[in-house]
């Protein structure tokens, strides 16, 4: 059930780039996917319990699997500098664009 | 070997950094990064046995360096010492050389892993660096071009990371080798993400634009190397499991093929070398085996040429029919175009034999076809118009890269000297004259003007999904 959620996160946020024809919501629309890639490695670190992984005395019994919660922190601070990389350029096109519709930016800047 | 592999790794991203603080020694400090990765390509070429590191445990991070991967950081380590020569006198200031630098850094760490989750940092900071130098002359276009890049390619990376979570349940680890009994689905989101970073087959269509928009030097870059760091993990992986070979050769075919149909339509010469370029990683992934020489010499020409086309008087081949390019740079072009046709002398020619030779029995076919291609792309460098008398106006340290680019070329021979026998001398040459034929008997005058639909932005996304239920067919049948 819970997977089923996580992949049509990721599936709507898919939809949200090809459909969407503002390019702020477009990158909102990657955030989306990338929120639900980020729900999927936290679900799979859970399969075999739910605490935190942190080293103690006291046995509190099946923590969740440290590895891939230590990759997708990786992958959200790359993806957290890509997105302000991408609003930044945004802000730029912006001030001749102000509609910021991505098949206008497209048809004045291809040759 | 292990402790100068790290160091050697770390190096240009420490470099990177420092240029910033200094930024008077900005050109030197990027070239001493381009020379230790020279120097280390050569060491790993005497390695007799491949370095193999595994930091923390089986699921930290594990490293692989053979002579597969020396030819690609030779490729890089030769590239970006020609585009710093090229930038030495263009007053680009110290952003450009610590971008360039960085980005130098992440190329080499794709070459060495031999897990998802480096490969997949690589790549990401790879992205960010190619996106800082397209945009780097911050017009509007080329914000435009690189935001497009940047999209496309994290779009990709984010089915990549899903891919990769999959490996890991299955084998609690994230290595290479851990795609073997992995679930269909992460294979194919895997290969979806290395396809799209790679520039391969239809999903690599974001690559002509990119490349042919960008500065001369940011092309010849990207070009040269930075698209090689998607190719390397699927070779890497072809030679790893057996039976993901096939679906790579299947893709080498057919994207040479669909890189040589665009090309021999091309009226403009940056997009025709873009398009080449999607061919010439069909050439590399079509012979796993061989395909490092041919990303080395594949690498040195682009750039080449890329570097050359910069200096040629106009980018469309109508104007440049009327308008006579100085000789020596003629001459320049002319080798480096002989070199991609596969012309005895230069290593184009030993790299493309030594591919055939390693072609599976249902390929040869097709490969033959695509040379046929180049040849007929190329003999429209080969037959401009050239005159001495005209001045010279290309920039300072032009000569000094193309030298070092066509010099690696001829040097690159000593490879595969053994290439040279009647039988493969003669197959190519034949090849290239029936494209010179071909090119002056149909393709001089056709004006046919393919259409770009499938490179406009949303194209490019929505192929992805349908590329990852090919995949999917594939790794299933």
């Amino acid at each position: 059930m819970l997977e089923a959620c996580v992949f049509a996160t990721i599936l709507c946020g898919f939809f949200g780039i090809v459909l969407k024809q503002n390019l702020v919501m477009k990158i909102i629309s990657m955030d989306v996917m990338s929120t639900g890639v980020v729900a999927y490695y936290v679900l799979i670190a859970s399969r075999n319990g739910l605490f935190t992984p942190i080293l103690s005395d006291v046995n509190r019994g099946a923590y969740a699997d440290p590895v891939p919660q230590a990759v997708i922190l990786t992958a959200i601070v790359i993806g957290f500098s890509i997105q302000a990389l991408m609003l930044v350029g945004v802000m730029k096109l912006a001030r001749d664009n102000p509609t910021l519709e991505s098949s206008e930016i497209e048809k004045g800047n291809t040759p | 070997m292990n402790i100068i592999t790290i160091a050697w790794i770390v190096l240009p991203f420490f470099l990177g950094f420092v240029i910033y603080l200094c930024p008077r020694f900005d050109r030197s400090l990027a070239l001493v990064t381009s020379l230790a990765s020279a120097a280390y390509a050569v060491l790993l070429f005497t390695q007799p046995i491949p370095v193999a590191l595994q930091l923390l445990d089986h699921f930290g991070v594990t490293l692989i360096a053979d002579s597969l991967s020396g030819f690609f950081i030779l490729t890089n380590a030769l590239v970006t010492m020609a585009v710093l020569f090229y930038c030495w006198q263009s007053g680009k200031s110290a952003f450009f050389y610590a971008q360039a630098t960085i980005l130098h850094g992440s190329v080499n760490a794709a070459f060495v892993c031999s897990d998802f989750i480096s490969l997949y940092v690589a790549l990401e900071v790879l992205s960010i660096a190619a996106f800082l130098l397209i945009a780097y002359p911050r017009t509007d276009r080329s914000i435009w071009v690189a935001l497009r890049y940047l999209f496309v390619s994290n779009t990709a990376m984010l089915f990549y990371l899903v891919g990769a979570v999959l490996v890991y349940q299955t084998h609690h680890s994230f290595s290479f080798a851990g795609l073997q009994d992995a679930p269909i689905e992460a294979v194919a989101l895997l290969f979806l993400g290395l396809l799209v970073k790679g520039g391969i087959f239809v999903s690599g269509l974001w690559l002509p634009l990119t490349h042919s928009e960008s500065e001369t030097p940011v092309s010849a870059l990207l070009s040269g190397v930075v698209v090689k760091a998607g190719v390397y993990p699927l070779l890497r992986c072809a030679l790893v499991l057996e039976e993901f070979d096939p679906i790579v050769r299947l893709f080498g075919v057919g994207t040479a093929l669909l890189g040589v149909g665009y090309a021999v339509f091309e009226k403009d010469t940056k997009r025709m070398l873009a398009f080449h370029t999607v061919s010439q990683l069909g050439f590399i992934l079509a012979a796993p085996v061989v395909g490092g020489f041919y990303a080395l010499t594949h690498g040195l020409v682009k750039s080449a040429l890329f570097l050359i086309a910069g200096a040629l008087p106009s980018r469309n081949f109508k104007e440049l029919q009327h308008r006579p390019i100085h000789t020596p740079i003629w001459i320049a072009l002319v080798m480096a175009s002989f070199s991609i046709s596969g012309f005895p002398m230069l290593s184009g020619f030993g790299a493309k034999v030594l591919t055939m030779k390693s072609l599976a029995p249902w390929q040869p076919m097709a490969m033959n076809l695509a040379a046929l291609g180049t040849a007929i792309s190329f003999a429209k460098f080969i037959f401009l118009p050239h005159k001495s008398q005209e001045s010279a106006s290309v920039k300072p340290g032009f000569w000094a890269a193309v030298i070092l680019l066509i010099g690696g070329l001829l040097i690159a021979n000593v490879v595969y000297f053994e290439a040279y026998t009647l039988a493969n001398i003669a197959k190519p040459l034949a090849i290239i004259g029936l494209g010179w034929v071909a090119y002056f008997a149909i393709f001089r005058r056709t004006t046919v003007k393919l259409p770009r639909v499938l490179e406009e932005f949303d194209h490019l996304i929505g192929v992805m999904s349908l590329m990852l239920i090919l995949l999917f067919w594939m790794v299933w049948a």
